[in-house]
């Protein structure tokens, strides 16, 4: 039990990796990227067939240029006056071409490298050295962007464009570079999630939309307004999943994230006020 | 309101009109005739709940799976006659769409695109590990083909004939009380609710709508291909729906038929099926950064203006011209304050 929840924990760490970009951009843009799992893709794929700690920068690179491509695509649609649906719509497609691409390049193989064969014994639980580095990583970016949101005139900016892009705007703040830069950490972001997967549980041309889901899921569990959050939901959706996989079938696990997004909706709309306006 | 000619539906007639009277000519013809008709309902449906409902929905492909799903399982297993099981292929959907829209996200934007996918998702892990009733991986082959409509000619009829049925739906859906309503939610979501239109039950039919056309086309489909597995109908198929309709026009009731053939005549030249992904996911990238209201919406702006309604990017410069012609209203004023602090360049 207690080395499942670890387990769960480990892997979480990852998917707070994932949330982190979706909740940055909701909160700074007010749209969604389907594209994280995307770019978290490239940056495995390319990862693992450049060899030695070349490749670790060619995979980061690799995330954030697929990044850029939807930071360029959002700053045309959002030029244009269009809502956050026809980018998420945009997204979309760019996460549909990345897999493709990634199909395309590097065919079905799965991108699995493991550096550690040997088990930590911590406690008497069994513990492996690669999800300890990914929880020490998750955590050191987590709080590294909470840091930057709440310490730097970055973050003081960011906050303010979150709050309202008008009045930042009317303050001289460039909110649309703003939220580009989002976009494009947010491709930094996953692309380091991307990497750490390649060295844990390894993923597949398939895994795209999978990723983005699990992200979305960690991100909305308990709001999706905050890092500290992100990183909370994403231990919470992994020790959900590290359970599931421990006491019911691998029909439920594969269901975990899909089922968590819409349960949390509809918890999110008990909880939301009965009548909403567009304009404040 | 007078109510207007039913001019997409007449079109959409002769249309198809011509294509059951060419297809027949050649085998290839009618081979794509039928998929192109199929693939039209879905993108049609993708039409209805996006250009109009502006629900950004990922579960179409999904919608068509389970309507063709239970035409396999019911019509092919249980041995039910062909008209009982339609129905059912209608209505399993939308009860579907429906009750996950109402239920879980009262139908804001973001949290209804996000449900969708889940949904999609759930859809296709059941038709994968649910083996005694979708037979799994594998699925369910064998199919009969519609009694009466055995031969391809005859299927391709029954084929367009769908479409154009549910191209009179849609168009007299959008000319009742209810299309109208539909249009002022799409353009000022809170002026629809000031109004009194019930937002959230209003978009959660039309979607409901819009995945019983899909079930439609998902009845169809598994009588043509006479088979279906969890990777005929999938989330590839919904994202192309979008795509074809957005090609198209989304906003304008023929758009999704015509981006839908456009789309199917191009595929035909790809080289290779991987590239599949890459050139629908690409193309509507570019598509919506480039012509966002498709084919349709670009040969609108070479016609004299119409009494149709415009785009909504236009609307604040009759606001302007009034402005300029006479005193401005009371309720105009925050409107006109908002032009210039926008992002936009192009305000005239």
């Amino acid at each position: 039990m207690i080395e499942y929840i670890l387990r769960g924990l480990l892997n979480g760490a990852v998917y707070a990796l994932l949330a982190l970009p979706m909740s940055l951009l909701f909160s700074t843009a007010g749209t969604i990227d389907f594209a994280v799992g995307g770019y978290a893709l490239l940056a495995a794929a390319v990862a693992s067939t450049v060899s030695g700690p070349l490749g670790l920068a060619a995979g980061l690179a690799a995330g954030v240029a697929a990044s850029a491509i939807m930071a360029l695509v959002f700053a045309l649609l959002k030029r244009a006056g269009e809502a956050g649906i026809r980018i998420a719509l945009a997204s979309f497609g760019l996460s549909v071409a990345l897999s493709s691409f990634v199909l395309l390049v590097w065919g079905t193989q799965p991108f699995v490298r493991s550096t550690y064969s040997t088990f930590l014994e911590v406690f008497g639980l069994r513990v492996s050295p690669q999800g300890l580095i990914n929880l020490v990583i998750a955590l050191v970016l987590v709080g590294g962007v909470q840091l930057l949101l709440l310490r730097t005139g970055l973050g003081r900016m960011l906050r303010a464009a979150a709050a309202s892009p008008l009045a930042a705007e009317l303050a001289g703040i460039a909110v649309l570079p703003l939220q580009c830069a989002t976009v494009l950490a947010g491709g930094l972001l996953s692309g380091v999630a991307g990497l750490l997967i390649v060295y844990s549980s390894g993923l597949d041309f398939t895994a795209s939309l999978s990723l983005t889901f699990i992200g979305f899921a960690a991100a909305i569990v308990f709001g999706i307004k905050s890092p500290i959050r992100s990183l909370l939901g994403g231990f919470a959706i992994g020790i959900i999943e590290a359970l599931s996989a421990g006491y019911t079938s691998g029909l439920v696990t594969a269901m975990v994230p899909a089922v968590c997004i819409l349960v949390f909706l509809i918890a999110a709309q008990l909880l939301a006020p009965n009548y909403t306006g567009d304009r404040p | 309101m007078i109510r207007r000619l039913p001019r997409n539906s007449l079109v959409m007639a002769v249309i198809a009109l011509v294509i059951c009277s060419l297809a027949p000519l050649k085998a290839s013809w009618l081979d794509f005739a039928v998929m192109a008709g199929i693939f039209s309902l879905i993108s049609l449906s993708a039409g209805l709940s996006y250009g109009q409902a502006g629900i950004l929905s990922m579960a179409q492909g999904a919608f068509a799976a389970v309507g063709a799903y239970v035409t396999a399982f019911f019509g092919t297993r249980l041995g039910w006659p062909t008209l009982p099981v339609l129905a059912l292929a209608l209505i399993l959907p939308a009860l579907l769409a429906y009750c996950v829209a109402r239920g879980v996200t009262r139908m804001a934007p973001l949290a209804t695109a996000l449900a969708s996918l889940a949904l999609a998702n759930l859809v296709e892990i059941i038709a994968k590990s649910w083996d005694s009733v979708t037979g799994g991986y594998i699925g369910i082959a064998g199919i009969a083909p519609v009694p009466g409509f055995a031969r391809p000619a005859l299927f391709n009829i029954l084929v367009w004939s769908f479409v154009v049925i549910a191209i009179i739906v849609y168009e007299s859906v959008m000319q009742s009380a209810h299309g109208r309503a539909l249009n002022v939610v799409r353009h000022d979501r809170t002026r629809a609710i000031a109004d009194g239109v019930a937002v959230a039950p209003l978009l959660s039919s039309m979607l409901a709508l819009s995945a019983a056309m899909a079930g439609a086309a998902g009845w169809l489909y598994v009588h043509y291909v006479t088979y279906i597995s969890p990777q005929s109908l999938d989330t590839g198929v919904s994202i192309s729906a979008l795509l074809m309709a957005v090609v198209g026009g989304a906003s304008y009731i023929l758009g999704p038929v015509l981006g839908t053939v456009l789309l199917s005549l191009l595929v035909k030249f790809l080289p290779a099926a991987e590239a599949q992904g890459l050139f629908y996911g690409g193309a509507l990238v570019i598509i919506l950064v480039v012509a966002r209201n498709g084919i349709l919406g670009g040969l609108e702006r070479f016609r004299p203006r119409s009494d149709k309604e415009r785009a909504p990017h236009v609307p604040h410069v009759p606001a302007e011209a009034r402005a300029t012609s006479s005193a401005p209203s009371q309720h105009e004023e925050p409107k006109r304050e908002a032009v210039p602090l926008s992002s936009e360049p192009g305000a005239p």
